[in-house]
């Protein structure tokens, strides 16, 4: 279970994020909807602790990421909105890294490459440096360097951008593979399609507040619309029109 | 991957070179930063024991470092006289500044000379015109030190030489001899072939040359510069000075001596220039050809009556003792050269000449007053080592005949001979970079060629000097005549 | 804190394995050091041959004009440096422009003023801006000024003076130099030159590994692994030094390797620099290669982009540089102890006194060495709380 706890961040005076609070329940995934500068990036990087929220806190089960980051690092999987590959290095050399990095060694370390290897479908890439590589492989490797270390929370931003069909359907299939066995999952889009299929939640933000929370078909229902993207159009623009309103320049 | 392989050659070198280069450190003697007169760099400065109560300070042995330590073998430097110190030598550094840059060179100090405890008694600076004064002041300084005058010979030299030699760990030498230091290091070669590369012999007096025996030799010398200067348009003007010496030197009396003026003070002299005196002043001059080519006017000039000139030349050689450490000197010269002339060569070797006696008397009679025992040399055997032989045509003292007629028995030797060149041309031209190249590859002949373009310095044809233009017609015109 | 320490090695090792790939996977920048770290060794090699082949072997040609007035000078003047040619007539200027180094000319009334002591002029034609000019009149001046102290000789002698008196005293000149302490003249530069090296070989890395990782975002990556920022910083650090650290000891090679080739001898310069003066000081620099590494880095993660950090960089590098050519040039004592105490100033200072074969002091050496380390735990420490700067991960 992740939880966020009223979280507020300001860039500058500016205000991000404005009193978050969520949860994110085991064996589900969430994915979180906003409109560019909804401030979805600054709230995923709050929950992986990279950014320090002003106020509030996020939990990783017992795990308070501000107070223990380090303990929180072993336990996130992160794929960013871009993917941060070593241009230099091998896909092996680059896992072995990450996988080292994460406190793995000897047969752990053997075990979870081949692990990742086979379920990403990387033995072709394997020994390439990645310099060169397709927008799917680089997200595939991105995927493999996030899971390797088999963490219980999984946090994806964009992750679908830019992928090919085949690489998006490898995609989906690891991160149901990820739900049925309990991991907490979220991830950031605004591709509709997508998270209809994939989320068992929503989050929608909209100004730096969730304006929306609950399933793909609670969320229709709410706001009477005929499917998820008019629902969200209807959350997050509206609420967006009322926050310029209410917040002076 | 050579570059690999270098540069782990290099790094285990320099692991194996540490530990030796400490134990070398222990055994290698310690030496002081000196200097010497004439040399502005810094020497290696050592002191070799040697000889027992006499000579407790050891030898003075000065070493100039070779700029890269390429391991060529080092030139050791032999001075002349005897008497004179290989100290004294430094000048000839500057010339050997290329010889130097790969081979170090070593001036050792012989027993009784120069640092080495310099026997000079008591004539620092000048000798007594007198020679029965000379005469016994040297008896009474034998009378002082007789064991040490006894034992100072050149088998002693050589011998300390080659201690030398093993003291400062050097495998084989190369000897520079200039003058007497040529009979050193023959003998040396003689006795020590095993330690010798190469010798470069200047002024070669061989072992059986009787070089005391002068007065031929400074004829010969004289009458080249005779000849020289007849070919000259300038000098050709003073006609028979040859002759008109001979006259000067005949007619010589007790009011010209002491009327003679003192080149140096403007003063009248205090000591009277005596004739033997002045015979032998003539004969110095002719060491050095810059010096030699103002005699014939000066000569011109004191047969008219103007002995200005003459003074000033021999003002030139004032001090003539300089350096020389007598005691060491009579030691060596009446050990192993005076005692194996007889009166009969003196005569003959006399005869003509417009020195006569006069250069064998001072050492004929300061060997009366220092009795020591004959030290005769035995015949020189065969030696194969290359020998470098330098002389001038002119030199008085160790004329290229020496050379020529004395030394059958070395099979590998090269000559220069300098064109009218006086006594020691190491310097001259471009025969310090013979030398080099000599040293560089002993066994290969030399290209002389340029030892030709070695000349005369001009001869100095009236009051304002050499003549500028060939044909000098105007006379001579008096000093501040124009004035 | 649930810290798990008895990793913390393997992750050390892990990154830093991963920052030294990167580091030397990285072509343009492993070229651009090797280039650096060849070229100033070479080129003060070539100058050197050069300058020396100009001095020693160049030899000066002298334009004679009226010769006819003084014949005497064309023989005495004649020397193995000094080539005198005889020319009835010509016009100075286009001599001096037709490959004639010097015209020097006698006038119609030389002789004439010679023999009556009033000294007769010589006229020396020179094209002062040749770059042969000084060597040339140096040529000259050396062969005439001992034609003329031969001439005032004569001319004592004729008097009855002994020309001796012309010199009242010798001057003695001791050098207190060693044949390679003479060495410091050609090589006062290179332990500016090997800093400067060591800047130069580690500038691309550094802006790659800090900047360039930040600007492809792979550097947030890195920040969401379980490990301290001071072992990021460690790591890059170590690889940034490594590769500056290695340009710098191939300039060192480089230039004691073509030492041989320089004509140092004819200078009377001794190569005294040992493979043991060369181990040693490599191993003085890393200690600079260290902070050098870690205050680029810290300079780069502070500038808004990759090519801001490049800017900033090779301008910040210079001022260090130039710092120590001015403390040379000006002259500066530096031979107080304390002065090793100064990075920079110290690594300058032990180089200079290796490369010329003198010893460095092994307790000063430590010292000084530690005084260079601190700042770097200094600025590492610096550089992990750089990195939790929420700014450094907004610039995209």
């Amino acid at each position: 279970m992740i939880r966020v706890e009223s979280i507020s961040k300001r860039f500058a005076g500016r205000p991000v994020l404005e009193n978050l609070t969520f949860d994110l329940p085991d064996g589900r995934i969430t994915s979180l909807l906003g409109a560019n500068g909804a401030g979805k990036t600054t709230c995923l990087r709050i929950i992986t602790g990279l950014l320090r929220a002003d106020s509030g806190r996020v939990h990783l089960g017992e795990i308070d990421v501000a107070q223990n980051p380090m303990g929180a690092r072993r336990q996130l999987g992160v794929v960013g909105d871009r993917e941060g590959l070593y241009e230099r290095l091998t896909v092996e050399e680059y896992l072995t890294l990450f996988a080292r990095m994460q406190g793995l060694g000897g047969k752990g370390l053997r075990q979870a490459l081949a692990s990742v290897r086979d379920e990403l479908e990387l033995e072709e890439l394997w020994r390439r440096r990645t310099r060169g590589f397709s927008q799917g492989e680089r997200m595939k490797v991105s995927l493999a360097r996030a899971l390797v270390h088999s963490p219980p929370y999984l946090i994806l931003d964009e992750p679908t951008r830019g992928l090919d069909v085949l690489a998006a359907r490898l995609l989906r299939r690891t991160l149901l593979r990820l739900r049925a066995e309990g991991a907490t999952i979220l991830f950031s889009s605004h591709v509709m399609s997508e998270v209809a299929e994939l989320s068992d939640r929503v989050l929608i933000m909209s100004g730096g507040r969730i304006v929306g929370n609950g399933t793909p078909d609670s969320l229709v229902a709410e706001t009477g619309s005929a499917n998820l993207e008019d629902s969200f159009v209807a959350l997050a623009y509206g609420e967006s029109r009322r926050a310029n309103e209410e917040v002076p320049a | 991957m050579e570059w690999m392989q270098r540069l782990l050659k290099s790094l285990i070198l320099m692991i194996a070179a540490t530990p030796t280069a400490v134990t070398m450190a222990q055994e290698e003697p310690t030496a002081k930063r000196c200097y010497l007169d004439g040399w502005g760099d810094s020497l290696a400065c050592y002191r070799v024991p040697v000889g027992e109560a006499d000579n407790r300070e050891g030898l003075a042995v000065m070493v100039a470092p070779a700029v890269n330590s390429s391991g060529r073998e080092p030139l050791y430097l032999l001075a002349g006289g005897p008497g004179q110190a290989a100290s004294d030598l430094a000048p000839l550094l500057n010339a050997f500044r290329k010889i130097n840059r790969e081979h170090d060179i070593v001036m050792v100090d012989r027993r009784g000379a120069g640092r080495s405890g310099a026997f000079n008694c008591g004539f620092e600076r000048e000798m007594p015109a007198d020679l029965q004064q000379f005469s016994a002041e040297l008896a009474e300084c034998y009378l002082q030190h007789p064991g040490f005058a006894e034992q100072l010979n050149s088998r002693q030299a050589v011998e300390d030489l080659e201690r030398v030699r093993r003291f400062l760990g050097h495998d084989k030498i190369a000897l520079w001899g200039g003058s007497w230091g040529t009979r050193t290091a023959l003998l040396y070669q003689q006795w020590y072939p095993q330690s010798l590369r190469a010798l470069v012999l200047d002024g070669v007096a061989p072992i059986d040359t009787k070089v005391f025996l002068a007065a031929s030799a400074a004829e010969h010398a004289l009458q080249q510069l005779a000849d020289d200067c007849a070919a000259d348009s300038g000098c050709a003007r003073f006609g028979n000075w040859r002759g008109e010496l001979q006259q000067l030197l005949n007619d010589w009396n007790d009011t010209r001596a002491r009327t003679f003026p003192d080149a140096l003070t403007g003063a009248p002299t205090e000591e009277p220039m005596l004739r033997w005196a002045l015979a032998n002043a003539i004969r110095s001059a002719l060491y050095d050809p810059a010096a030699a080519a103002q005699l014939p006017y000066a000569v011109d000039q004191a047969s008219r009556g103007n002995y200005l000139p003459l003074s000033g030349l021999t003002g030139l050689f004032a001090h003539s003792s300089n350096g020389m450490a007598m005691g060491l000197t009579f030691s060596v010269a009446c050990a192993e050269e005076l005692n194996r002339i007889t009166p009969e060569e003196v005569a003959r070797d006399s005869a003509g000449t417009f020195l006569g006696s006069a250069f064998f008397d001072l050492f004929a009679t300061g060997c009366k007053s220092w009795p020591v025992q004959a030290k005769p040399y035995s015949a020189p055997e065969p030696r194969a080592q290359p020998v470098l032989l330098i002389s001038g045509t002119a030199d008085p003292i160790t004329p290229p005949v020496y050379a020529h007629t004395a030394l059958g028995y070395l099979s590998d030797k090269q000559d220069l001979v300098v064109r009218g060149g006086g006594h020691i041309n190491s310097r001259r031209g471009c025969i310090p970079e013979l030398i080099a190249q000599f040293l560089d590859a002993p066994d290969v002949p030399l290209d002389q060629s340029c030892v030709a373009d070695i000349q005369r310095p001009p001869f100095m044809v009236a009051a304002y000097g050499p003549a500028v233009t060939v044909d000098s017609q105007s006379q001579p015109q008096q000093a501040g005549g124009q004035l | 804190m649930m810290r798990r320490p008895d990793y913390s090695a393997a992750q050390m090792a892990a990154l830093l394995r991963k920052e030294l790939l990167e580091t030397w996977r990285d072509r343009r920048a492993l070229l651009m050091a090797i280039c650096f770290s060849l070229m100033f060794p070479a080129m003060l090699a070539g100058s050197t041959i050069f300058f020396v082949k100009m001095h020693t072997e160049e030899k000066t040609r002298l334009a004679l004009l009226g010769v006819d007035n003084a014949p005497l000078l064309e023989a005495q003047l004649r020397s193995a440096d000094l080539k005198v040619e005889t020319l009835s007539e010509g016009e100075p200027r286009q001599l001096l422009a037709g490959g004639y180094d010097l015209v020097l000319q006698v006038g119609e009334g030389f002789a004439s003023d010679y023999r009556s002591f009033r000294a007769p002029e010589l006229y020396l034609y020179v094209d002062s801006s040749s770059a042969s000019a000084g060597r040339a009149e140096r040529h000259l001046q050396e062969r005439l000024g001992q034609l003329q102290q031969l001439i005032a000789g004569q001319r004592l002698v004729a008097r009855g003076i002994a020309p001796q008196l012309l010199v009242p005293w010798k001057l003695q000149v001791r050098d207190v130099s060693t044949p390679s302490s003479r060495g410091a003249m050609i090589l006062a530069m290179v332990p500016g030159l090997l800093i400067l090296t060591l800047f130069v070989a580690s500038l691309a890395t550094s802006v790659d590994t800090s900047a360039g990782e930040r600007e492809r975002l792979s550097l947030e990556t890195l920040l969401l692994q379980p490990l301290p920022g001071w072992q990021v910083i460690a790591a890059k650090t170590l690889a940034v030094a490594s590769m500056g650290w290695l340009g710098s000891l191939l300039a060192i090679t480089a230039l004691v390797a073509l030492m041989p080739l320089m004509p140092l001898a004819e200078l009377g310069i001794q190569q005294a620099t040992t493979a043991a003066g060369v181990v040693t000081m490599g191993l003085l620099l890393l200690p600079l290669a260290l902070l050098v590494a870690v205050v680029q880095i810290l300079l780069a993660l502070r500038s808004q982009s990759f090519k801001d950090a490049q800017t900033q960089l090779s301008i910040l590098q210079l001022a260090p540089v130039i710092l120590l050519m001015v403390l040379d040039m000006s002259r500066v004592e530096l031979s107080d102890h304390f002065w090793q105490l100064v990075p920079l100033v110290a690594q300058q200072q032990w180089l200079k006194s290796l490369l010329v074969g003198d010893a460095v002091s092994l307790p000063w050496v430590l010292a000084g060495s530690l005084a260079t380390l601190v700042p770097v735990v200094l600025a590492v420490a610096l550089g992990a709380r750089a990195l939790r700067r929420e700014r450094l991960l907004n610039a995209v």
